[in-house]
């Protein structure tokens, strides 16, 4: 029976080719038009500790990971142990064996296929190419496509010459050899697509790179921090194709001080960092705010506090993120759902700091950096592209001028006339220092009234269902794509339930949340932190009184426990 | 020479032209007047045009310099005024790029960012005014205090040992570095004029007396110590100004002049090649970069 909707765990010991088997998986069902999301989880540290990698696959539209596996492969007895639990009747279960360093106590109802990986590998002379046999192996068992892999495996090691193409193929052949040998128990097939859409396959942290460089990214300024760091890979890669560069900096203090200079000068500037990176900016947000300077920031949340949990998920950075830096320091906070968010929001970002010059927080997040996607072909042409407001060279030039919308054009350095100062000092309209009461309360409201018009132009919030219903769920980040799957369950049980989706988090819309409130009977807010930081807001900022469902033990929500907590409210 | 900050964008201008209307905020003998005269002084004898010179600085009584001085300018956080320049150096390499600061702005909070402006040879000029304390925040010693200095936070006097801007910077790689007295506006616009003129990042140490708040460090005492450097010293060999640096240091002497000069390339030409290398324009099209992702 082909399943149209599949999940396949490769896991074992971070250096045996888990990551790079379960992307192999990823680029053949993809190559052959199915939708894939994935998810991953590695250690902290660079060798060894348990790594798995799990690919979805369907030919429907996916939004999150999934509950669990259906398919478990086992490359170690450690990531036997630490499945086993998961290993429910109806599972199919792939392991290194004989000759694995375990012997699994196969639970009943499991469908278990032995493999023995390291052995096959060592006979061939190729104790690295363990991973090319499981993947063949696989690949039979499954239906994944073999033509695909054997294109895909050819290209990946193709640098490395003949030889080693070679060696992996044979070791991908005998792997398939293997299972065929073995009499297929399982009912399980990987889906076949009826059709085949242009799609392109990338990681939220990819995405948010590439979104950065179709909304005109000039200068890029990085420091190094897990889950971000790959953004700054990407743009490393690709932005001087474009003109523009990237520089290292020497701390996130520094990283974010040249994005603001950069920014001053004319361009269009940003750097992306995590938790900890973002706690030292704070100072530099105020004063992007302070002197209107155009400012986009990118934070993948891990988890907190301190140095936490740097390789995990969390939700946690929502309370940095509205008021992380001193005094009445105002910013725009947008936040991801997907890989397709990670592109049309990262232009939008660019757009409302070039609008409001103020600073502007992307949040990501821990399980989004490096989970892939098929997302539609982005066509860069489809996106609208935003520039600041520059001075016409009219009137004589006053850099902070009070206008109708409280944006004051800019002057980029080299423009006649236009000579300013950019300060963190309170300034009259001028630019010049201004300690005076009347004129500290006038540039607040000033910098303050121009985002009112923030939450009126931003797409307004999607409501998932329509009238009246008995629970409403709310989700932001990637926990959005969970409750998506749990409401469809849900009503697909005849649960009247609906959603609620903010993308700008900050300033909040309030009517927004009120509307969809007022809809609904019961309010659940879902997010991956301890303390309920959106839940905290709409207390604050709105008259819902919500139900705050939240985890963090490092994981993002599966939707099976979104469908738990719901009846659970409406029991 | 190469004049890369300055050789774009050059006007024929007084000295007065480069004031503007704000009058300095300093006290009556504040060696920072004398920086900003020679400041004055350099731009109008290189003819800068104004409208092509950022002027940054951080926080503390020489931070405030940039106010009185005709240009673009960032006034910017304690500590950071090296890495907004970065930016805008980077950003825009045919602007000009004068930071000012003080001992406690770029040796205490911003020190982290000092090695890294120094040997990535950012193109920028460094002005230094260093005053050996805090003088906006009322007189703290600073990591340039001497030890006996009894001042805020030390009214028995000192126990840290100072420690010496032009020998770090040297050891960081910077590309010009030279030091020279407030009260010597001759000598120090002359070494301002050449740091903007050379094509790197220069370095300038001034000793900017503070006759509110430290008692020892007066512009006399500043003027006593000082030693010229010795005629015949060569300026391209880095081992030479270290050792005329650390001869002084020993000596309780403060070597001024221009201690090290070197033609070397810049961050921004290092990443206009970067980009010329792989063939990077605006108009590559997207659609390149997007294809790479097809499965």
């Amino acid at each position: 029976m082909d399943k149209n909707d599949l999940i396949i765990r490769v896991a074992g010991e971070g250096g045996e080719g888990i990551i790079s088997t379960g992307d192999l998986i990823t680029q053949a069902c993809a190559r052959t038009g199915l939708e894939v999301y994935t998810f991953k989880t590695f250690p902290a540290e660079i060798k060894g500790g348990y790594a798995m990698y799990q690919t979805r696959a369907s030919t429907k539209p996916l939004y999150n990971q999934g509950d669990t596996f259906d398919v478990l492969c086992a490359f170690n007895g450690q990531a036997y142990d630490l499945n086993r639990s998961r290993l429910l009747p109806g599972t199919a279960f792939v392991y290194d064996g004989p000759g694995g360093d375990f012997e699994p106590d196969v639970p009943p109802g499991v469908f278990a296929y032995p493999i023995p990986m390291t052995v096959t590998a060592k006979e061939l002379g190729n104790t690295k190419a363990k991973n090319m046999v499981a993947l063949g192996a696989l690949s039979h068992l499954f239906n994944i496509p073999e033509q695909a892999l054997r294109e895909i495996i050819t290209a990946k090691f193709s640098k490395k010459g003949g030889t080693v193409v070679e060696g992996n193929l044979n070791a991908f052949t005998r792997g398939r050899e293997l299972a065929a040998a073995l009499p297929k128990t399982d009912p399980w097939n990987i889906g076949v697509p009826t059709e085949k859409n242009d799609t392109i396959v990338l990681s939220g942290n990819d995405a948010i790179g590439l979104g950065a460089i179709i909304a005109g990214l000039d200068f890029f300024a990085a420091y190094p921090i897990t889950p971000a760091t790959e953004i700054a890979r990407y743009v490393a890669r690709h932005l001087p194709k474009r003109g523009g560069t990237l520089i290292q900096a020497e701390d996130e203090i520094a990283s974010v001080s040249q994005v603001l200079g950069a920014s001053f000068a004319g361009k269009k500037a940003m750097t992306a960092t995590s938790g900890p990176g973002l706690a030292l900016m704070g100072e530099m947000l105020g004063m992007s705010f302070m002197s209107e300077t155009p400012c986009v920031v990118v934070n993948v949340q891990r988890g907190g506090p301190s140095t936490g949990l740097p390789t995990k998920h969390e939700q946690s950075d929502l309370f940095l993120s509205i008021f992380g830096s001193h005094g009445d320091c105002g910013r725009i906070v947008l936040s991801v759902e997907g890989v397709e968010d990670c592109i049309g929001l990262t232009v939008e970002a660019f757009n409302l700091a070039e609008t409001y010059q103020c600073p502007v927080l992307l949040l990501s997040d821990g399980s989004l950096a490096f989970s892939t996607q098929t997302i539609p072909y982005p066509d860069p042409a489809s996106y609208k592209i935003v520039n600041r407001k520059r001075w016409d060279g009219k009137k004589e030039y006053q850099r902070y001028t009070i206008t109708d919308d409280f944006i004051s054009p800019m002057a980029d350095p080299g423009t006649p006339g236009g000579m300013h100062i950019a300060t963190g000092l309170e300034h009259d309209q001028a630019g010049e220092p201004n300690y005076t009461a009347a004129n500290h309360e006038a540039m607040q409201a000033k910098r303050f009234r121009k985002l009112d018009a923030v939450v009126k132009n931003f797409t307004p919030a999607e409501v998932d269902g329509e009238g009246d219903s008995d629970l409403g769920i709310i989700a932001w980040g990637s926990t959005i794509g969970v409750v998506r799957e749990a409401i469809s369950r849900l009503r697909a049980e005849g649960v009247s339930v609906k959603g609620f989706y903010p993308k700008l988090l900050w300033p909040m819309p309030v009517e927004q949340f009120e509307a969809f409130g007022a809809s609904c009977r019961k309010v659940m807010v879902a997010e991956v932190n301890f303390q309920g930081q959106l839940a905290h807001f709409i207390r604050a900022e709105t008259n819902l009184r919500p139900v705050s469902y939240t985890i963090c033990g490092g994981l993002p929500f599966t939707p099976a426990m979104i469908v738990g907590k719901a009846k659970e409210m409406l029991k | 020479m190469s004049c890369a900050q300055t050789h774009l964008h050059k006007v024929e201008l007084q000295t007065k032209d480069y004031k503007t209307d704000t009058k300095p905020f300093w006290c009556p003998g504040c060696g920072d007047h004398g920086v900003l005269t020679s400041v004055y002084r350099a731009l109008s004898e290189l003819g800068v045009d104004p409208n092509y010179l950022v002027n940054i600085s951080g926080i503390g009584c020489s931070s405030r310099l940039p106010y009185f001085v005709r240009s673009y300018k960032m006034h910017t956080l304690h500590g950071r005024a090296g890495p907004v320049a970065t930016g805008v150096q980077l950003a825009r390499p045919d602007l000009a790029i004068l930071v000012n600061g003080g001992d406690g702005d770029g040796f205490s909070i911003g020190g982290g960012h000092m090695p890294h402006l120094a040997r990535k040879n950012i193109n920028m000029t460094y002005v230094l005014m260093d005053n050996r304390i805090y003088g906006l925040t009322k007189g703290q010693v600073s990591p340039t205090s001497q030890r006996q200095l009894k001042a805020y936070t030390t009214p028995y006097g000192g126990v840290e040992e100072p420690m010496n801007p032009i020998l770090y910077m040297l050891t960081y790689g910077a590309s010009f570095v030279a030091q020279t007295l407030a009260t010597n506006v001759k000598m120090t616009a002359q070494m301002i004029k050449e740091g903007m003129e050379h094509k790197g990042f220069s370095f300038i140490s001034v000793l900017s007396q503070c006759p509110t708040f430290n008692v020892i460090d007066d512009a006399k005492s500043f003027k006593g110590s000082a030693e010229e450097v010795q005629e015949g010293h060569d300026v391209g060999d880095i081992d030479a100004a270290m050792h005329a640096v650390n001869m002084a240091h020993k000596n309780n002497r403060i070597p001024v002049g221009l201690l090290f000069r070197q033609e070397r390339s810049t961050l921004d030409e290092r990443m206009a090649d970067l980009v010329k290398q792989v063939g990077g324009s605006p108009d590559y099209d997207l659609r390149k970069i997007i294809d790479l992702a097809r499965p």
